[in-house]
């Protein structure tokens, strides 16, 4: 396949695959990572298709674990097949994993992401929320503090009114007193009616 | 005449018409601006909406829909980004137009012929669905399940990636489905004697996870993005260009509705096929394909938005998605106490002509939206993926955890959105995981129905299937996109090509 060597990166399209139509990698290459993925989906596939066989094993074609067993058996093959494919490829010189699948700012955010889940109990969700979009908005722009405030604020407000309100959403109230704080206006608003 | 009532239900109901237009507004946005998907922003919509009733839930959820299939033209136009991916092959004429400085007459077309291929796909669906449902009562469980397998099948073969990736990702999601305990046994499965996992893992942590966090962390890939601003003058286009592209459009449309209501593949596949067609069916366009051809824009659109109707066939017949968002609306309707199938067309068949009569209003809505308010939409996708990005990956927690009020469906939600995350970067597509998720149970319970009914013999099981003529066309179907993708086909092919030459 010497003539694909010559080929430009930039005639490949969409190979982050934001689509079902054309995902991503590319079909005559191995993006940096793939194989290694493809071998952790063989993995665990398989350590899937042992705990389906626990479920009833081999008892009958109606039993509760036959679809699983053969669901992931389907899995361990076509994981196989593309394991196999996969091994065959050449590797993109110009990709890296750090450049190309994982860039710093994916796993800052996996990070921030994950701190969030942690601090949403504990924290609640006004303040957790309100750390999560000043961090991140300040990471991801190159403005001042002040617009980072305004707009995180600003559009946590309005989040939090619409969900609240139109949605009737309950998020985890953690330290700050909300329901007190709407019991107020509520009251508010009332004596301001009568 | 119940039917015609319930058909004009959003027109008597103000507020349900409001929700339908404020749904297509949003839509058009939210379908134009790269990185927020119609997909995402439905999955996340869907917890949100979970204590309303069931019609303005789906109300807001057609306008979204059918708004968002549209609105990602404009950015294919505009930016050369597809907003949505059912737009990928839209931008390939259209951005190539607007360097011209026509992105106005661009625009017009891709509004006039999405409201037009949004007219076939409703039409196709209010005469073509009550049929389905009868003939669906004829079904039998492994008619079900078949079907099933082919729909989750389909997205594979019909998309560019590999099938075997897609078939992975359809039993992966198939395996999702299954954790927790069996409904009909009570055998725990796949739950790793966790307590957690017993309840099974909620469908729409799961599609949040996919289809909002990791979209969103792909984003951060392509921050930053450089608008450019045009100049629009001219976007109703002349009554004699639509005139000259009606015939392509009448068979792109059509090309639409079929995509649209296979299981599974929807509006990204309808437009890529639809401009395959365009280019071979048209001799001498006046600009070539590529370079700002008026029928590259023709084909994509009036398809995409032609295949909305068609997803929506198959839902409410047979209770099988014609793609991912109405693969998430079924969910809604789940959630809702619906169960879609032949059954409810009969039991309620209120609830049909509703959702025709919303997609009608959606799409009247979009016309008007998409020739209108062009300068407040440049503004609005000028908005800096800097604060878009995070906004996102906020409302994907909120909406996760708002389904069930619970911690773990967040860390689900998380977990599913790194690794669709790995998995869009390396090529397996998605949609047949959420596919999976949402046909496990119906597999699951279809061929054990079928196979008890055979007294557990698989050679009774086959025979059935070789004895009743739609079995064995689906069971064919299934067959054929396997073999059509082995080498052994292309072998057969070619040894079949070489004797025709002698």
């Amino acid at each position: 396949m010497g003539w694909m060597d010559h080929m430009q990166d930039q005639e490949y399209d969409n190979h982050d695959g934001t689509s079902d139509a054309t995902p991503g990698g590319y079909p005559d290459r191995r993006r940096p990572g793939e194989l290694a993925f493809a071998g952790f989906l063989l993995a665990a596939s398989l350590y899937l298709l042992y705990s389906a066989y626990g479920i009833a094993g081999f008892e009958a074609l109606s039993s509760p674990g036959a679809v699983p067993m053969a669901t992931t058996a389907v899995m361990v093959i076509s994981a196989l097949i593309v394991v196999i494919r996969t091994a065959k490829l050449h590797t993109f010189a110009n990709e890296t994993i750090s450049g190309s699948i994982l860039p710093r700012t994916v796993i800052i955010f996996t990070g921030l992401l994950i701190a969030y889940g942690l601090l949403l109990k504990p924290l609640g969700f006004l303040p957790t929320s309100a750390l999560f979009l000043i961090a991140s908005i300040r990471i991801l722009s190159d403005r001042g503090w002040g617009f980072v405030f305004a707009v995180s604020t600003g559009s946590l407000l309005l989040i939090w009114l619409v969900f609240r309100i139109i949605f009737t959403v309950l998020m985890p109230a953690g330290i700050v007193p909300e329901a007190e704080f709407i019991q107020f206006f509520r009251d508010l608003f009332q004596h301001g009616a009568a | 005449m119940d039917s015609l009532l319930a058909f004009f239900t959003v027109f008597t109901q103000p507020e349900l018409l409001l929700l339908v237009g404020v749904g297509t507004f949003a839509g058009v946005y939210i379908g134009a601006i790269p990185g927020l998907s119609v997909t995402m922003a439905v999955s996340i919509l869907i917890s949100f909406t979970f204590s309303w009733d069931v019609y303005p839930a789906i109300s807001l959820m057609i306008g979204i829909y059918m708004g968002g299939v549209y609105g990602g033209a404009r950015t294919a136009i505009l930016l050369n980004i597809p907003g949505a991916p059912s737009a990928i092959a839209t931008a390939m004429d259209g951005y190539p137009l607007a360097q011209r400085g026509e992105a106005g007459t661009a625009i017009g077309i891709t509004t006039v012929m999405s409201f037009f291929g949004g007219f076939v796909g409703i039409a196709v669906l209010a005469v073509a669905a009550p049929f389905v449902s009868d003939f669906a009562l004829k079904f039998q469980p492994r008619d079900y399940m078949l079907l099933a397998v082919l729909g989750i099948l389909l997205v594979g073969s019909l998309s560019t990636g590999s099938l075997a990736k897609g078939i992975f990702a359809g039993a992966f999601g198939i395996a999702v489905g299954a954790v927790g305990m069996d409904p009909l046994t009570f055998t725990q499965r796949f739950t790793f004697d966790i307590p957690l996992m017993r309840g099974g893992i909620s469908f729409i942590a799961v599609m949040i996870g996919m289809f909002g966090v990791s979209e969103a962390l792909l984003q951060l890939h392509h921050i930053g993005l450089p608008a450019i601003r045009q100049k629009i003058t001219r976007i109703v286009p002349s009554w004699g260009t639509l005139r000259k592209h009606l015939p392509l459009s009448l068979q792109t449309s059509a090309i639409g509705v079929m995509i649209g209501a296979l299981p599974g593949t929807g509006g990204d596949i309808a437009a890529l096929m639809a401009y395959d067609h365009a280019k071979r069916v048209t001799k001498n366009p006046e600009r070539p394909f590529g370079q700002g051809a008026i029928e590259g824009l023709v084909a994509p659109e009036t398809a995409n938005n032609a295949a909305v109707g068609g997803a929506f066939i198959p839902m409410m017949t047979l209770g099988i998605p014609g793609d991912a968002v109405t693969a998430i609306m079924i969910g809604a309707l789940f959630i809702h106490g619906l169960n879609p199938g032949p059954m409810l067309m009969i039991d309620q068949p209120n609830m049909f002509w509703f959702i025709v009569g919303a997609l009608v209003t959606a799409n009247f809505f979009m016309l008007l939206f998409g020739l209108t308010g062009i300068r407040l939409f440049v503004k609005i996708v000028e908005m800096p993926r800097s604060v878009l990005i995070p906004l996102i990956l906020l409302l994907s927690i909120v909406g996760a955890y708002a389904v069930n009020n619970s911690i773990t469906d967040v860390y689900w939600m998380l977990g599913f959105g790194f690794f669709g995350y790995f998995m869009r970067h390396y090529g397996y597509p998605l949609g047949p995981v959420i596919l999976g998720v949402i046909l496990s149970r119906l597999l699951d319970d279809n061929w054990r129905r079928a196979i008890i009914s055979e007294r557990e013999d698989l050679g009774r099981f086959f025979w059935g299937i070789f004895s009743s003529p739609l079995s064995l066309t689906l069971f064919a179907a299934v067959v054929l996109i396997f073999v059509s993708q082995t080498p052994v086909w292309s072998k057969a092919k070619s040894a079949l090509a070489r004797r025709q030459d002698r």
